[in-house]
């Protein structure tokens, strides 16, 4: 530093200018507070059940790394061909761009990413070295199936036990093709079965097998789902005709082709009931769903019910049915009572309750009913139920000792793929820590909120849009109905995304900092803050867009 | 244009283009005309003209600077003062609320020396809200350290922007050139585009000895004890000093390159043997030239001042002019209450210390737009002729009784 006296007006510049760089003033020590760079939880993340790291996939995805984000996603969920067409997506609940425009479309992208990789010869690594450990999964479902997964590639020795004689449960069973692809299925299945899991099919517990016969296993993962449907418990439930939804779901979704007549009565309000409806339809029959709640009620997926409706399913709301007529044994129609609705259940949705002399008949060929399904599970005992499902606490471990279960024959059944999915990882971790292990956990107590972002570098943008196949055509066949989207579409979206929580490198904190404290990471991306002369204003914090930038307050001790 | 001017301006370069601009395009082409390198500003009617001109010129091409959108004037002027200081040729423009807000970087541009360069659109202060002229916006802005000017025509706004960018930059000072909202902001008059390349030559890329420059960093207004702070104000009132004489060097300079001159800071009119003098500022001028010279054709000997520059202030011309005269009616359309119209203040002050100086009469008229007709003129100078003192220190023309 150079110390001058200033002596005569000569001497004196035209202005206050530093004889030389400033840089040795450090004016990082006035600062009381500090920006750093965190990686924060987008919501879209905290809202999938499977905590699929949404913003890190997408940004992988932008630079045609179509790969490595199959790879990030299948960290969390090794089925997003599957998921990226029959979730329920809540991460787009989730969105915080919903409250900007329209939410991103995730679902679309996850089955993007999938379906770029679909025909590459990839495969799951394992994470961890081989384990003495053996584990029996009973059930091949999304629980099972996940469960597995997340064990095989920490090197445990699994064996899948499945009653029928391929594997998927609900996912082949219950859900159409024209929904999800058998070639879909069977790939994904494939490639988790490619970790070296042993697979016994037509072995169902409690029939083939017994609980006992498992006891070698060092833990023991149940997710053998819910197949049982509810009856109606009225006269003529079981005459010819009337058949559970979801039978006549598995019998033609395995090729067998069950006769429906030309009028179809399905009932219920749930996705096993808009299943069996579209694909009666696709069988040629006129078909109304009778539902005994209104629309808001149904615990059917909104889109699903709105392309039923699209494809020509009638719905009459607030009906039960009383009676089935017959005629020679046989189905001919069905008189049912009208419904008002009352206070709210046990559920928080009003209760339906009939209304007197409201009566009326309709005439049909063929009844399915999807009143909703429950778990067989007789050969347990009953200490370890609870309403007739296995009891769990939150990591999916039961009362019995190294039992595990999930999925929907557990005490915390959400019912949906996704759910399963995230439960039955939960329990494949719960399974890993049991060993002595240490498992991945997510932390959510930092979640971007939209009041977080600075919107201000964001321009309103419609969402994409997803090729359908034409409402006439799709009914003639059970082809999928949704074809997915185009390249650029997917760059489009990934460029509406506002990444919460990850860093885009836009360069705002660098640009606006108004010490020239932001400095670019040679080489590297992303940034590094000179905390010898950051004065802690905030700006970089209050301008990055989409809160990777975070103010703490200055560690205390370095005062003391 | 009026008779003096019309003589002046006889050399004729016949490469003017001609064009029929309203005064915020004006200054606009100034700006372009003059290669400004970087614009901020913040949209304020009626300066919006200015603004939306010189995007439209940025994006289409036509001028080669940067486009700088901000949320303020206070960023806007921000933004001015950062790129001087690192060598770019500024340029923004603003009006009343606007100029206010841009208040401590008003002190700010001169203090640094930096030479920004702005139009203000004259326009008077809310409340209540009100959009049309009055020049209590840059007048309350005197003693910021910025060269003023006041303009008649669009012609003028279009040569003073071009003329401050050569004053500023040569004695390291910012410029404000002033015009009256909707009078000349929104009025279409025909302008003349000097020729660019003659421009250019006049007019070298401004390249001061000192720059921000990231191979040689230095901090610029950094803390300064009291041993040097007056000698950096001293200076300022030097260049201030200097600027006085390079206006009128400049004007000749402008007239003898492109035929137009203003007068450099304060223009006589009809004042030879005039024993009363009209003085004003901005686009009461012009009305008052009619005024003046029918007053002349009945043999009345008034004569007409233009105070064309506020900042410095012309001490000399105002003394040598007025001294003469035995009344003089200056006509504010400004006020400071408690006080009275600025332009009385300043030429009264300059007065006080000669023994010959005439009556000052001190006519505050047509605040927040409302007209100065030639009625309103001519009953001022009947005023003057009929009476040997003003009734009162201020006198507010035109007010309702």
């Amino acid at each position: 530093m150079v110390k001058m006296t200033l002596k005569s007006l000569d001497e004196i510049p035209l202005m206050a200018v530093s004889y030389e760089s400033m840089e040795w003033n450090k004016t990082g020590s006035w600062r009381h507070v500090r920006p750093i760079y965190i990686e924060r939880i987008a919501a879209c993340r905290k809202g999938c059940p499977a905590g699929e790291p949404i913003p890190d996939y997408f940004a992988l995805a932008k630079e045609g790394k179509y790969l490595e984000a199959w790879q990030l996603i299948t960290q969390e969920n090794p089925l997003p061909g599957i998921c990226g067409r029959v979730c329920y997506h809540p991460c787009e609940k989730n969105c915080n761009r919903k409250e900007f425009d329209e939410p991103i479309a995730i679902h679309y992208m996850e089955r993007f990413i999938a379906d770029q990789i679909f025909n590459e010869k990839v495969s799951f690594h394992f994470i961890e070295g081989k384990k003495k450990q053996e584990v029996a999964v009973i059930g091949s479902g999304p629980a099972g199936l996940s469960c597995a997964y997340q064990l095989a590639r920490r090197g445990y020795k699994v064996t899948i036990y499945e009653a029928f004689s391929e594997l998927g449960g609900m996912l082949r069973i219950g859900i159409p093709h024209y929904r999800l692809p058998r070639e879909v299925l069977d790939k994904e299945i494939d490639r988790i079965l490619s970790l070296g899991i042993e697979v016994k099919v037509n072995t169902r517990l409690g029939k083939d097998i017994q609980l006992a016969d498992l006891d070698r296993y060092d833990a023991i993962f149940i997710a053998i789902g819910a197949y049982k449907s509810r009856r109606m418990k009225i006269e003529g439930e079981d005459v010819k005709g009337v058949m559970p939804g979801l039978e006549f779901l598995k019998e033609t979704n395995s090729g067998k082709d069950i006769f429906v007549g030309q009028k179809v009565a399905v009932i219920g309000g749930g996705n096993t009931a808009i299943d069996a409806a579209r694909t009666s339809l696709r069988k040629n029959a006129e078909v109304t769903v009778f539902y005994r709640r209104s629309r808001v009620e149904m615990p059917a997926v909104a889109e699903e019910v709105e392309a039923a409706e699209h494809e020509g399913v009638k719905f009459e709301f607030l009906v039960l049915p009383v009676r089935v007529i017959t005629e020679q044994g046989k189905v001919k129609g069905m008189e049912l009572i009208r419904m008002q609705l009352g206070e709210p259940d046990s559920s928080g949705r009003r209760a339906p309750v009939p209304i007197p002399d409201s009566n009326f008949t309709v005439d049909t060929d063929s009844v399915f009913t999807a009143l909703g399904e429950e778990p067989e599970l007789d050969f347990m005992e009953k200490d370890v139920l609870e309403w007739g499902r296995l009891k769990v606490d939150e990591n999916q471990i039961t009362l019995k000792k190294k039992l595990f279960a999930a999925g929907d024959c557990a005490t915390n059944p959400l019912g949906t793929v996704v759910d399963a999915i995230a439960t039955g990882k939960k329990a494949a971790f719960a399974i890993h820590r049991s060993f002595g292990y240490k498992a991945p956990q997510i932390d959510f107590s930092n979640v971007v909120t939209y009041d977080n972002l600075n919107t201000v570098y964001f321009a309103r943008k419609p969402r994409i849009v997803q090729i359908e196949l034409p409402v006439e055509e799709r009914t003639k066949h059970f082809k999928e109905v949704n074809k997915g989207i185009a390249d650029q579409k997917a760059i489009d979206e990934i460029m509406r995304c506002f990444s919460c929580g990850l860093c885009t490198y836009c360069d705002n904190c660098y640009i606006f900092c108004p010490d020239a404290a932001v400095k670019k990471n040679k080489g590297t991306k992303g940034y590094a803050i000179d905390y010898d002369h950051c004065k802690g204003c905030g700006i970089c914090v209050t301008e990055c867009p989409r809160s990777t930038v975070t103010i703490i307050k200055e560690i205390e001790s370095e005062n003391e | 244009m009026n008779k003096q001017r019309t003589q002046l301006a006889k050399k004729d370069l016949g490469a003017d283009k001609m064009v029929v601009i309203e005064g915020t395009h004006s200054a606009s082409y100034g700006a372009m005309l003059a290669r400004a390198e970087v614009i901020a500003a913040y949209p304020i009617t009626p300066q919006t003209g200015v603004v939306e001109k010189l995007s439209e010129m940025c994006a289409s091409g036509e001028l080669r600077a940067k486009f700088i959108k901000v949320e303020s004037e206070h960023s806007a002027m921000a933004c001015c003062i950062g790129a001087s200081a690192a060598g770019a040729r500024s340029f923004t423009a603003t009006s009343a609320q606007g100029l206010a807000l841009m208040h401590e970087l008003l002190h700010w541009a001169a203090n640094g020396r930096h030479p920004v360069v702005m139009a203000n659109i004259n326009r008077a202060m809310a409340p209540p809200w009100t959009i049309w002229a009055d020049q209590t916006d840059s007048l309350s802005q005197r003693d910021t350290g910025w060269i003023q000017f006041y303009c008649e025509s669009n012609q003028e706004i279009l040569d003073t922007v071009i003329q401050s960018f050569k004053i500023g930059e040569k004695v390291l000072l910012p410029c404000m050139i002033n015009m009256d909202a909707f009078f000349l902001s929104h009025t279409s008059e025909p302008v003349a585009l000097p020729q660019q390349e003659a421009l250019d030559e006049w007019l070298p890329p401004f390249n001061p000895a000192l720059k921000l420059d990231i191979n040689e960093p230095h901090t610029f207004g950094g803390l300064t004890r009291p041993d040097a702070y007056m000698e950096l104000r001293y200076k300022i009132q030097e260049a201030m000093d200097r600027a006085y004489d390079l206006i009128k060097k400049v004007d000749k300079e402008y007239f003898e390159l492109f035929g137009r001159s203003y007068g450099g800071l304060v223009e006589a009119y009809n004042c030879e043997d005039a024993e009363i003098a009209l003085v004003t500022s901005g686009t009461a001028v012009g009305t008052a030239r009619i005024v003046v010279d029918d007053f002349r054709k009945r043999g009345i000997p008034v004569g007409l001042i233009k105070v064309r520059v506020i900042r410095p202030f012309p001490y000399k011309e105002i003394r040598d002019l007025l001294s003469p005269m035995t009344k003089v009616a200056i006509v504010d359309r400004n006020i400071s209450f408690g006080c009275g119209g600025i332009f009385s203040q300043e030429i009264r002050a300059s007065l006080f210390n000669y023994t010959s100086k005439p009556i000052i009469f001190n006519f505050v008229a047509g605040l927040g737009g409302r007209d100065i007709t030639p009625t309103v003129l001519g009953d001022i100078i009947n005023y003057v002729l009929t009476r040997n003192t003003p009734e009162s220190d201020i006198i507010w023309f035109g007010l309702k009784k």
